[in-house]
């Protein structure tokens, strides 16, 4: 019989109009004895205002370095079947697209071999499964193997990549995130499941520059979608958004920040200045049956976002301003130059120096020259506002000979 | 004379087995650097070491562990385990 | 098992997810031309062919069990041919072709307790990490936190409409698992006690070096503390970020009393209108006060309610405080300004104030 804990704290969540991960935890309680300490356990932390977890740093499946976290209760004699409660990562299917059968075979793995709980899906992407013992993670290994699932990372890896829904059901996908995605996670199977760099490495996918995903704040490389030619007008359309009471005027056309537009408030037409506009989606996002990106589309690759850990936070800044994925030399080009950044840095970054940290480090332009890559002034806000230049190129070939 | 994968592991395994005596862990680019540092002459290159880790890895002579970053060590109790 | 090693088949990748796209998303996949809400939490994505998906989204404690992911199967099988998906904000969607549905999808979800909306001008589901449920360096619990901040604010998922989308997030210490730092509203564990040094064990578990190596402020050192080697920390330098005690498990900052919760505005990932943002400092510190953190609730509250009465339409929280000025913000909310808002770290002086320019 399992021990029956009394939450007064907890029972408190369980109360309001938003869903309760209290109910969830009491649901897999039902089966589960991990979960029911779980609860126990949580109930005691409420209490304390203190988390009872240590970090393990060994356990894992065979072979792989990566897509397990070891969890250990500090308090394993009052909650001995949570002694182990270690994470797993599964690498999710592009866009989180699922089948129901897909789903309960996730379940049915889980159910058997580990706690019930879930969270679709952690920050990174992934379904995270929690809470299980070390014997069980060779069986799920296997179990997730023959049901066509594999595990993401952890640690000094490729994190699993992820990406917006993209050309599944966006009309302003540029590229096809979907496909890249699985692309790249495919193709990077070794580095995300055997950790050989110095820190994490992050490759995230959005298709247009709204950045569903996030790419620009927490990607070392963020690929984010965008346009070459004029945007897609339907003028009728505007007329009708103007008929449904937009305020086209102050709400599109003064929010544009190029000020690339002109509205004729009794034609009720939008004239647009393509040349300077800045691909920021406001417009579109305002009147989506109306105006539409062009149909020369690519993407804007950018490097070096990161979260503050450990010198603090950055967004990550143009290495190419565009890009055109679906040209295969272009392609091939983007992974040559992803393997040269890598090699660069794992030469010479310290450990637990994400890319971005180490561009900082070094100067973004010796980091060019070391990638082979020219800089432009797309790549910065604004050119340096400090006299303090380390110019280098102070002398010609032959002198240095003499 | 070149070196085969089975014997840049062996050493590498070696460089494990030291570092452990003195607290030290390595991580697999530690390792790579210093097998190429020691025998580029003879051959030993970044894919012969990525497979010579992966070999350590496999037969369970080495695993990875991960606490504050992902290293190459022996197989050993970990601190945090209740076991 | 070195043996068994050789035949285990790995590196397989995720399932392929074309094998999950439903028939009418195969159909017209890229050839969507436009898409509109007709309703709160739900929306109709309309194809170049004509096709329409109408897509039913739905909050999620974002933990949940599969006794719940089951339930979600059982309601695609029935209305959906089974197919459905998640967003980057732990939201559920269900997707079919027939109309009809929409409205029973809906009825299902909400008579097991999971509301439809989080769609357009508004709030949806937060962004969270484990807090105390699974995580051994949080300084605050996430779940509860976020259950008790959308139990306060769900109207604004389901009904409200609000001048922009509002996205917040929660990270439960400052390794931000939800890179909550371009947040509108970031709710951020922070310890505010310099790690307790466990003498016996640094040498044991740690690696002496990489520990003092890992302090961004260099405030870790080498020493020999009863004869054993340790490290001691110069405590007028730490500034609370805990990487030292993810390199080295003797070093814990959690306290009960010192941990808690600060509160962080402004911040963006978009690039609609203005470049993305980071957040900044709203308030710098409120306790842990389980089970329903009244305080936070209510700070992030006063912030939405405040915004709401005061930006233009599509104006993000950060666009509206760039607009009108942070004086503005704090006297509005009615938040104490105080030192810790100050940036002392790198580049701190690029936050000053540079300009004559001020609001009355």
């Amino acid at each position: 019989m399992p021990k029956e804990y009394k939450t007064p704290m907890l029972d408190e969540l369980e109360k309001g109009p938003w869903p309760s991960f209290v109910k969830e935890i009491k649901l897999a309680a039902k089966n589960s004895p991990m979960s029911n300490d779980l609860l126990g356990l949580l109930e005691r932390s409420y209490n304390e205002r203190i988390g009872h977890w240590k970090h393990g740093g060994i356990v894992g499946v065979m072979g792989y370095g990566g897509g397990v976290i070891g969890r250990y209760v500090d308090v394993p004699e009052d909650f001995p079947n949570i002694s182990h409660f270690h994470t797993i990562r599964i690498n999710q299917p592009s866009g989180w697209f699922y089948t129901s059968d897909a789903l309960r075979t996730l379940c049915n793995i889980w159910e058997k071999r580990g706690s019930g709980l879930t969270n679709m899906h952690g920050s990174t992407g992934d379904i995270v499964f929690l809470g299980t013992k070390t014997d069980e993670l060779e069986p799920i290994f296997s179990e997730l193997t023959e049901a066509g699932f594999d595990l993401g990372g952890s640690g000094s890896d490729v994190r699993t990549p992820s990406c917006c829904v993209g050309p599944g059901r966006c009309e302003w996908a540029c590229y096809d995130t979907l496909k890249l995605c699985y692309d790249i996670t495919m193709r990077y199977q070794d580095e995300l499941h055997r950790p050989a760099f110095p820190y994490k490495w992050k490759f995230k996918m959005s298709g247009c520059p709204n950045d569903c995903v996030a790419s620009i704040a927490r990607a070392d490389i963020s690929i984010i979608g965008t346009w070459k030619d004029d945007i897609r007008v339907d003028a009728e359309e505007i007329k009708n958004y103007d008929k449904a009471g937009m305020d086209i005027f102050n709400d599109v056309v003064l929010n544009c920040p190029a000020k690339c537009m002109k509205y004729d408030a009794k034609a009720k037409a939008i004239e647009i200045n393509n040349d300077d506009c800045r691909h920021c989606m406001h417009c579109i996002n305002a009147m989506p049956k109306a105006l539409r990106p062009g149909t020369d589309t690519g993407a804007v690759v950018l490097i070096g976002s990161k979260a503050p850990i450990v010198e603090g936070a950055l967004l990550s800044s143009v290495l190419i301003p565009f890009i055109n994925l679906d040209d295969e030399d272009e392609r091939e080009d983007f992974f040559d130059l992803i393997e040269e950044i890598q090699d660069v840095w794992c030469e010479e970054g310290k450990a637990r120096e994400r890319v971005g940290e180490f561009i900082q480090r070094v100067g973004m332009g010796n980091f060019l020259e070391a990638i082979g890559v020219e800089p432009i002034p797309e790549m910065v806000a604004y050119p340096r506002d400090n006299p303090y230049v380390f110019y280098e190129d102070y002398y010609d070939d032959e002198e240095e000979d003499e | 004379m070149a070196l085969t994968v089975e014997q840049i592991a062996d050493e590498m395994y070696k460089q494990v087995e030291e570092a452990a005596q003195v607290k030290k862990k390595l991580k697999p680019g530690d390792l790579t650097k210093t097998m190429i540092k020691l025998h580029e002459d003879e051959g030993v290159d970044k894919k012969m070491c990525k497979a010579a880790i992966r070999e350590l890895v496999n037969n369970g002579r080495c695993v990875y562990t991960y606490f504050g970053g992902s290293f190459i060590e022996i197989p050993h109790k970990e601190g945090a385990s209740n076991d | 098992m070195p043996g068994a090693m050789q035949e285990r088949l790995t590196d397989i990748g995720p399932p392929n997810f074309e094998e999950f796209l439903p028939p009418v998303i195969k159909k017209n996949y890229g050839q969507w031309k436009y898409h509109e809400i007709p309703q709160k939490g739900v929306m109709v994505h309309v194809a170049e062919s004509g096709d329409k998906i109408y897509s039913v989204r739905v909050g999620s404690p974002r933990l949940i069990s599969i006794d719940t992911i089951r339930f979600y199967a059982e309601v695609a099988d029935k209305y959906c041919d089974g197919y459905l998906r998640f967003t980057s904000r732990h939201n559920v969607e269900f997707l079919t072709t027939v109309e009809e549905n929409v409205e029973k999808i809906k009825k299902e979800m909400e008579a097991y307790g999971n509301p439809v909306g989080g769609t357009g001008p508004g709030i949806t589901s937060i962004v969270h990490t484990q807090g105390w449920v699974h995580c051994h360096s949080a300084a605050t619990d996430a779940s509860g936190i976020v259950k008790a901040v959308m139990d306060d604010l769900s109207e604004y998922f389901t009904s409200k409409d609000l001048p922009a989308k509002c996205r917040i997030a929660l990270a439960c210490c400052l390794n931000m698992c939800g890179a909550v730092h371009c947040s509108d509203i970031a709710i951020l564990g922070v310890h505010r006690k310099p790690p307790t040094i466990d003498h016996n064990n640094v040498n044991k578990l740690c690696e002496i070096p990489s520990v003092s190596a890992s302090c961004p402020t260099a405030a870790i050192r080498p020493s020999t503390v009863d004869g054993k080697p340790s490290v001691e920390v110069i405590q007028e330098n730490c500034m609370f970020c805990a990487n030292c005690y993810t390199v080295c498990p003797a070093m814990p900052l959690n306290d009960p009393e010192m941990d808690g919760v600060s509160i962080w505005v402004g911040g963006k990932v978009s690039n609609a209108r203005s470049a993305p943002k980071f957040s900044k400092l709203a308030i710098p510190y409120l306790p842990n006060t389980p089970p329903r953190w009244p305080e936070v609730t209510e700070a992030v509250r006063t912030i939405v309610e405040v915004w709401a009465d005061n930006a233009r339409p599509y104006e993000r929280i950060g666009e509206w405080i760039d607009r009108v000025g942070w004086p503005r913000f704090f006297k509005l909310t009615g938040f104490e300004f105080q030192k810790e808002h100050i940036d002392d770290f790198k580049h701190a002086g690029l936050s000053f104030n540079r300009t004559a320019q001020l609001t009355r």
